[in-house]
């Protein structure tokens, strides 16, 4: 009966979804209430969970609950730590969920709603869920080995290397671009530029706190910050309503860039307890009251979507970035859906955490549905602004026009009204000096939140301060993957220089920490520069770079979890990591190439490039502007360099794996699996990790 | 003391150990209680030591992503 029940319900729940699916697909009448969003994805994510990841946790990987993990073999009570599966599960939500997914689908949204949606749900469902769960798995069989040691191992010794150069490489595009989100949010913003920049000394306030005067005592100090930094909000109103303050931290993109510069080098250089530790507490519950928030706001709300499905600009003439729907709507949306970069958590800091081999399925796979359905909801809440609005905030002035009226007419033209005055209103209301051309996802989807939460509670009078709460939470947490980034990137520079000079390596040295931190603040500084003083705003070239090397380290990532489902002898099954790892490179192979040779000037890097050597040639570009122009021309060369080499080092990792693959099938080379050897738990079957004498 | 406030208590009580749990607040305690701690015959850290030295371990990988 129980069992006819549980069939009934799943069958309830999986018509709900499809039903709900249906409707945003194919409904091209009134606009959609965002409540048929929530309840597609919903209702996909729970028959996926149910089905998909237990079908893949009982047959793919046959999880082992008998089997001791890495926590239990090896407890130190520091690396090692078994944990409740509930408290792991949000240690690994708050290191996978960053601005990716909240920034990816708003940028996303010029295509219309229904691309970025379907590929948030069928992305995270059969890839990106699918990648953090086997890397885990694999993980966890290895003592939580990192990717690159894997691998490594694996695949082979160069494998092994280029995996770490593609995190070295997509580190530093990663941090340039989250650099530039934050720029464009809080340029000519005294109000957000005060905020962001009051979180310093409250930062460095709770870590003299926590380091002397209550060691460890995280709760408590976090309360505080949080309530200081919220005081910061409202204060900010006051000191962009000052003509003297206000002067003080309006700043432009240069000031800002450098400012973000000296931050980053700060947190590296600076002991880790004084600024990036306790920047990160503020940064996580911010985040998490933060997105429970805009869950909460838009089922009270229930907005309705006003962006139509598809826009004009599938053709790949849109002004928010250029590229046709395929391959770029992927390469854009990129973490909500699949993430490289997850994998680095998936293996190394997790594993060692996790109790039982069970786990594994509800923190690899259901931490990434969660994290989908933040994307899910960036969508909702950048579509349910007026379409107008959204392309007047994320378009460029150089395509848009640079006056209000003439903005306007242009947006007016592609088919989305818009009065320039509306602009001007908005602005008005939300505290900013203006909100055209402020490409970067993240106005545009503070606008949506601020529209969202101001309708829940306060009304239009609070819409301001919802704005810049909105702003200070993005910019926060955005900051906190810059420097905890930017000191991880400190640490590969100087590993690497160490093997050319010993000292240079040591993690102490004075000399080798500032030198190394100069030097990976000087290589996303570079992009990030290249970005503000771009006259098409930076987000356009660098966001699609961005994605590109993420999903290539997706690809990566993918490679040695399908070289290791081989080697387990799960060939049948192999379909499930080979098939996201072929969409996988068939996307970015397709999406390099059209970024560097494509003839459209606005998307190829080249052509771009060529364009402007031509116009300085025929004498086309004054003589003041010369200079900048030949910078220009470097820079889309060696964007166009940067894209290449990435994609030639996952060919050249391809091969790696299809010379071992064969290997492992034709049998002509003995099958070597490095997983630990197996150790039976000592645990009873009901331990939660709750215990040691606590319940 | 009736079943359901026992109920709400162990609740809350449980409520509070996973938030201290989540937040860090308890990682000394399970430092002490880990058998590593225990078996070893080095001097045991103290609280300001454990909470520099657990800070300068986890901020030096991959920890936060994009």
């Amino acid at each position: 009966m129980k069992r006819v029940l549980a069939i009934i319900a799943w069958l309830g729940v999986a018509l709900l979804g499809a039903a709900a699916l249906g409707k945003i697909a194919l409904d091209r009448g009134e606009p959609l209430n965002a409540t048929w969003f929530v309840v597609a994805a919903v209702c996909s994510y729970l028959v996926a969970y149910r089905f998909y990841s237990a079908f893949l946790a009982a047959k793919l990987l046959a999880l082992d609950d008998n089997r001791a993990t890495p926590a239990e073999c090896h407890d130190d009570g520091r690396d090692f730590v078994p944990t409740n599966k509930w408290v792991l599960f949000g240690h690994h939500f708050a290191a996978i969920a960053g601005p990716g997914p909240l920034v990816g689908p708003t940028l996303a949204a010029q295509f219309g709603y229904l691309p970025g949606t379907l590929w948030l749900i069928a992305g995270a469902a059969f890839a990106g869920c699918v990648q953090d769960f086997v890397i885990l798995f694999c993980s966890i069989r290895r003592n939580g080995k990192s990717l690159g040691e894997m691998a490594r191992e694996e695949v082979s010794r160069r494998g092994g290397f280029i995996a770490q150069l593609a995190v070295l490489a997509i580190l530093i595009i990663l941090l340039a671009v989250v650099a530039l989100v934050v720029v464009n949010a809080l340029k000519s913003s005294p109000w957000a530029t005060f905020t962001l920049a009051m979180t310093v000394p409250i930062a460095m306030l709770l870590g003299v706190y926590l380091r002397y005067f209550r060691p460890g005592r995280v709760l408590e100090a976090s309360l505080i910050g949080v309530s200081l930094v919220l005081f910061a909000v409202v204060a900010g109103r006051w000191v962009a309503e000052s003509p003297s303050w206000a002067q003080v931290f309006t700043l432009g993109g240069v000031a800002l860039a450098v400012a973000i510069m000296i931050y980053g080098f700060a947190a590296s250089a600076l002991p880790v307890w004084l600024l990036l530790a306790p920047r990160d507490y503020l940064s996580a519950f911010i985040k998490a009251g933060a997105i429970f928030s805009l869950a909460a706001g838009i089922l009270i709300v229930r907005p309705q979507v006003l962006m139509p499905p598809l826009t004009r600009f599938i053709d790949g003439s849109g002004p928010v970035f250029a590229g046709k729907v395929f391959p770029f709507c992927f390469i854009t949306i990129a973490c909500g859906a699949i993430s490289g970069f997850h994998s680095l958590i998936s293996s190394g800091t997790t594993p060692k955490m996790i109790l039982r081999e069970a786990h594994a399925r509800f923190i690899g796979y259901g931490a990434m549905l969660l994290e989908s359905f933040v994307g899910v909801m960036a969508m909702v809440a950048a579509c349910a602004m007026p379409p107008g609005v959204y392309f007047a905030i994320n378009s460029p002035s150089s395509i848009v026009g640079g006056t209000g009226d003439a903005a306007a007419a242009t947006i007016s033209g592609w088919g989305f009204p818009l009065q320039a005055q509306t602009m001007t209103d908005l602005a008005h209301k939300v505290g900013e000096i203006t909100l055209w051309n402020r490409a970067g996802g993240a106005p545009s989807l503070a606008v949506g939140m601020a529209q969202i939460f101001s309708s829940t509670i306060g009304g239009e009078r609070l819409l301001s301060i919802w704005y810049h709460f909105a702003i200070m939470f993005e910019a926060l947490f955005i900051l906190t993957v810059l420097d905890a980034g930017t000191r991880v990137g400190r640490f590969m520079i100087q590993e690497l220089g160490g093997r050319v000079w010993k000292p240079f390596g040591r993690s102490g040295w004075m000399p080798g920490i500032l030198l190394s931190s100069a030097i990976i603040v000087g290589l996303w500084g570079y992009f990030l520069y290249q970005g503000v003083v771009d006259p098409l705003g930076g987000i356009n070239s660098l966001w699609p770079l961005f994605g590109i090397s993420n999903q290539l380290l997706a690809a990566v990532a993918l490679v040695v979890a399908t070289t290791i489902l081989l080697k387990m002898g799960r060939l049948r099954l192999i379909w499930v990591t080979l098939l996201p790892m072929a969409w996988l490179v068939l996307v970015t192979m397709t999406a390099s190439y059209q970024k560097i040779f494509d003839s459209n000037p606005n998307l190829g890097f080249l052509s771009k490039a060529n364009a402007l050597a031509a116009q300085v040639a025929a004498g086309a570009i004054p003589a003041a502007k010369i200079a900048e122009t030949q910078r220009l021309i470097f820079n889309q060369r060696l964007d166009a360099g940067v894209t290449g080499v990435l994609a030639c080092m996952i060919l050249v990792l391809i091969v790696e794996a299809l010379v071992q693959w064969y290997a492992i099938l034709s049998r002509r080379k003995e099958t070597v699996l490095h997983e630990s050897p197996y150790v039976a738990t000592r645990w009873a079957a009901d331990y939660s990790g709750a215990a040691h004498g606590d319940d | 003391m009736t079943h359901a406030s026992k109920t709400v208590a162990r609740l809350l009580r449980r409520f509070w150990r996973g938030l201290r749990e989540c937040c860090g607040d308890a990682a000394y305690e399970r430092y002490l209680r880990s058998p590593a701690t225990r078996c070893n015959s080095s001097p045991t850290l103290t609280p300001k030591e454990f909470y520099v030295e657990q800070l300068n371990r986890r901020y030096s990988r991959p920890n936060r992503c994009c």
